[in-house]
């Protein structure tokens, strides 16, 4: 692995490796989105103010609580797309942490529906008329769904490169992976999801401003810049710690060939992010410059980010032993049809947005 | 030739094909009531815009709260469950499915993001927008959901009809099979059905509306039963591209196929009797526990179906190529060869729960060969399918297992790994006495040799005439 990804493998493998990223990259912003806006809510809910859009304006917690049934959908559908390439991409590893892990992984599926219908329940006007336990223990409840599930993709994905593992942890029939990797890992993921809910909805607020459909609360802009730095700023802590406990694998991930200037385009990115908020913050008002700059930043980070989290686990697995079957994915049919219905459904969906757009200028809300 | 070995999970009393069928009945269920739920709303929402209903619009508010409350959430989830839940089953066999359809299975998530996105702006924009917008949504939305019935049908009628694709490996030649347009055709039925059958129960729960209006609503809804009067005709058709002896499990060959297949059409003609006569003829009121309790009929004719058609691909997983215990039929008489756990790294959970080694040869070929479909004396239990054989009953069987039973994969292993499996059975079979004594008289093990090689790689069922009267003899 002397070339930078994903150059260096195969054709296949490096078509299927590409697929894969690019994929992940359009979940990871649904699920940051989720992660990081069930939490922002969990503090939000203790105090009903702020949940309910009013006359006047809106906050961010309004927006998310409005918004988070729709991102729990769009980021289990657009996982489905990373999770069939991973298939083709390391099926035997991939099966046997699955295996290996059973019922707890398999408790994922109720963890989902749970935390889904939890956001229902938190997205309704019933809950803004229930005491603070009730209503924080709901957005609670959805929190730990998904941060359980979070959590055993992680031990999954770790599972998955310890091959030499998989005998005695099937031998114990424990259903647990512990890993020095997992914690740290987890902490990267779960505080890297602040930045990206940030700039999503800020984009969404500035929205709503700009059209003339809400006015942003007041303090609302720079309490988003702070919770944004925040989350920067603790990302790159668990980042330290996750370098310290990541072994070689991971530091070579980090500074070889393969991902180091993925690791650079990552770090850039946040770079970008922490000028862009703290520009952002000397305003009262979001505009649109600044949320432009953190953008790029998240999806530099987001990239990067998601090409190194590749390289790790090829540094442990022999990439080699899959290239064959890498081939011969990539000789059955079917591509042409897939990028047809793609660019057409594509267009439908934008279709689906402008009809909704042109009519909604119509017919303001009520 | 040697096949991939994965660690093989172990469900109790529970049989695997238990696990994934419930799981798998209950997807299908809420999936096809949202794809026959979203043509049902653009028939109701042309029926406000042109005026023929003036509650329409009213029940289509409700309806569709409660198929995105149900479809996104649970059909989405379990849609990738059935992947979750296939992996726990038969990895390779799931393995062999996304590594033949992954561009179609990539197209059909092309369309699920569009149902998203068509069924959410609906959602959240419907009463702001003007009655063709509307009707587009819907539109789009139900195409969306119905084509993406159309992709995993073919992926799945696959497995029972691989049609060309085993001799080509055209992806193309196994898509469209010879099941696919009965299956697509009849599913397509089966989802308005369940469509119809929801909204009765949702306009019995709309307490705005008064009696008349409730009933008009009903018997615009039960123009979507009209299409089960095809159901018989589309059974038969697909019943008569199925492989002959997969046709012969669901007439008779197989009780528990056979019961199934009763199941499905006894509910169906329920549901078509009550449907035809009651709704569409006599323009019965039919109220919100009578609506209830066809929903429920129409469940047990989806169990019953989906039962059947999983049932008869037996022996195999994929037709031709795979058995259902994950073994290809070219790795057959390699690991007759060679042995079937050999090489599986996996050590036995519980090994000392067996009082010698034998016995824990046997568990662990019971778990490569048996454990997908059986248990050792929990549902499908060897114990109680073999216990009462005697000992020599049990090699031979075994060992001319596809014969046996035709709808039964031939053995894939030694003379001595199926001497272990016949002893575990009986050890077990006699309540797991400590000590238990070793077999290994050489005499047995040719026997059992001369039985397997006698007995062929090739699968049983019909055309492979096997006496095994005279061969016992």
């Amino acid at each position: 692995m002397n070339a930078t990804f994903p150059f260096g493998f195969p054709g296949p493998t490096a078509f299927y490796l590409t697929a894969y990223v690019a994929t992940l990259v359009i979940h990871l912003l649904f699920m940051n989105y989720v992660m990081a806006g069930c939490g922002y809510l969990v503090v939000a809910g203790i105090r009903a103010d702020g949940l309910a859009r009013t006359e006047r304006d809106v906050s961010i917690a309004a927006v998310l609580r409005d918004w988070m049934p729709f991102a729990v959908s769009a980021a289990i559908t657009a996982g489905v797309a990373p999770l069939l390439f991973i298939q083709i991409l390391y099926r035997h590893p991939f099966y046997t942490a699955n295996l290996l892990l059973f019922h707890r992984w398999m408790a994922i599926l109720p963890a989902l529906i749970a935390g889904f219908y939890l956001l229902y329940v938190f997205r309704s006007e019933r809950v803004l008329g229930w005491s603070p336990l009730p209503r924080v223990l709901v957005i609670l409840g959805a929190f730990a769904c998904f941060g359980f599930t979070g959590w055993s993709w992680s031990e999954n994905h770790l599972l998955g490169l310890r091959s030499g593992a998989w005998a005695e942890l099937y031998g114990s029939s424990a259903m647990t992976f512990r890993d020095p990797e997992l914690l740290p890992r987890i902490a990267v993921w779960l505080l890297g999801s602040i930045p990206t809910l940030s700039v999503l909805v800020a984009w969404q607020l500035h929205h709503l401003q700009s059209h003339g459909k809400a006015a942003v609360k007041a303090g609302e802009p720079r309490r988003l810049a702070l919770f944004a730095m925040a989350g920067l700023a603790l990302t790159i802590a668990a980042g330290g710690w996750y370098y310290g406990q990541g072994g070689s694998p991971l530091r070579t991930a980090l500074t070889g060939q393969l991902a180091g200037p993925y690791a650079a385009a990552a770090f850039t990115g946040m770079i970008l992010q922490g000028a862009a908020w703290a520009w952002q913050w000397r305003g009262a008002e979001l505009t649109a410059k600044p949320l432009a700059m953190a953008s790029t930043g998240v999806v530099l980070t987001l990239c990067g980010a998601a090409v190194v989290r590749e390289a790790r686990r090829l540094q442990s697995l022999d990439a080699s032993e899959f290239f064959e079957e890498h081939r011969q994915a990539f000789a059955v049919g079917g591509l042409w049809v897939f990028l047809a219905f793609f660019l057409v459904n594509a267009g439908l969906i934008c279709f689906c947005v402008w009809i909704v757009k042109r009519e909604t200028r119509r017919a303001p809300a009520s | 030739m040697q096949p991939p070995y994965y660690p093989v999970n172990d469900f109790g009393p529970l049989m695997k094909g238990m696990v994934v069928g419930g799981v798998g009945i209950f997807h299908v269920f809420v999936a096809q009531f949202a794809i026959g739920g979203g043509l049902l709303m653009c028939y109701f929402q042309w029926l406000a815009m042109s005026g023929r209903s003036t509650e329409a619009r009213r029940f289509l508010e409700s309806y569709f709260k409660f198929l995105v409350l149900l479809s996104f959430v649970i059909g989405a989830l379990t849609g990738v469950g059935m992947w979750f839940t296939t992996i726990q089953i038969s990895p390779r066999t799931i393995g062999l499915m996304v590594h033949e359809f992954h561009w179609l299975w990539a197209t059909e998530w092309t369309f699920f993001c569009l149902e998203v996105v068509a069924g959410y702006t609906f959602y959240r924009y419907q009463n702001r927008l003007s009655d063709p917008a509307r009707l587009t949504l819907l539109v789009l939305y139900s195409l969306a959901a119905w084509f993406s019935l159309f992709w995993i049908n073919g992926i799945l009628s696959w497995q029972l009809t691989p049609g060309g694709w085993t001799e080509s490996g055209s992806v193309w030649a196994g898509f469209f099979n010879p099941t696919f347009w009965p299956s697509l055709l009849f599913r397509t039925v089966t989802s308005v059905t369940i469509a119809s059958l929801v909204a009765c129960v949702v306009i019995n729960t709309i307490n705005t509306l008064d009696r008349a209006q409730q009933s008009a609503l009903i018997h615009r809804a039960a123009h979507f039963l009209g299409p089960m009067a095809a159901m018989p005709l589309l059974g038969l058709w697909y019943l008569a591209a199925m492989p002959a002896d997969s046709r012969t499990w669901a007439l008779g060959g197989s009780v528990a196929m056979t019961l199934f297949m009763g199941m499905a059409v006894g509910a169906s003609t329920l549901i078509g009797g009550y449907a035809l006569i009651g709704l569409l003829r006599q323009k019965l009121y039919i109220n919100g526990a009578t609506a209830t309790l066809l929903c429920a009929l129409a469940f047990v004719a989806t169990a019953g179906g989906e039962f059947v058609r999983e049932g008869v691909r037996k022996p195999f997983t994929i037709r031709q190529t795979l058995y259902s215990n994950s073994i290809t039929r070219e790795e057959v008489a390699h690991l007759r060869e060679v042995g079937c756990v050999t090489h599986d790294p996996y050590p036995l959970q519980h090994a000392a729960a067996y009082p010698q080694e034998q016995l824990r040869l046997g568990a662990k070929v019971f778990r490569f060969q048996c454990s997908v479909c059986h248990t050792l004396d929990g549902a499908n239990g060897l114990t109680h399918l073999a216990g009462t054989w005697t000992v020599q009953q049990k090699r031979l069987n075994i060992a001319k297992l596809q014969h046996t039973k035709p709808f039964m994969p031939p053995f894939a292993g030694t003379a001595k790994e199926l001497e272990a499996l016949v002893q575990l059975i009986t050890w077990h079979s006699a309540g797991r006495p400590q000590p238990w004594p070793v077999s290994e008289d050489p005499q047995v093990l040719a026997q059992i040799a001369r039985w397997i090689e006698e007995a062929g790689t090739e699968p049983g069922g019909h055309g492979a005439r096997y006496d095994l009267v005279a061969e016992t003899r």
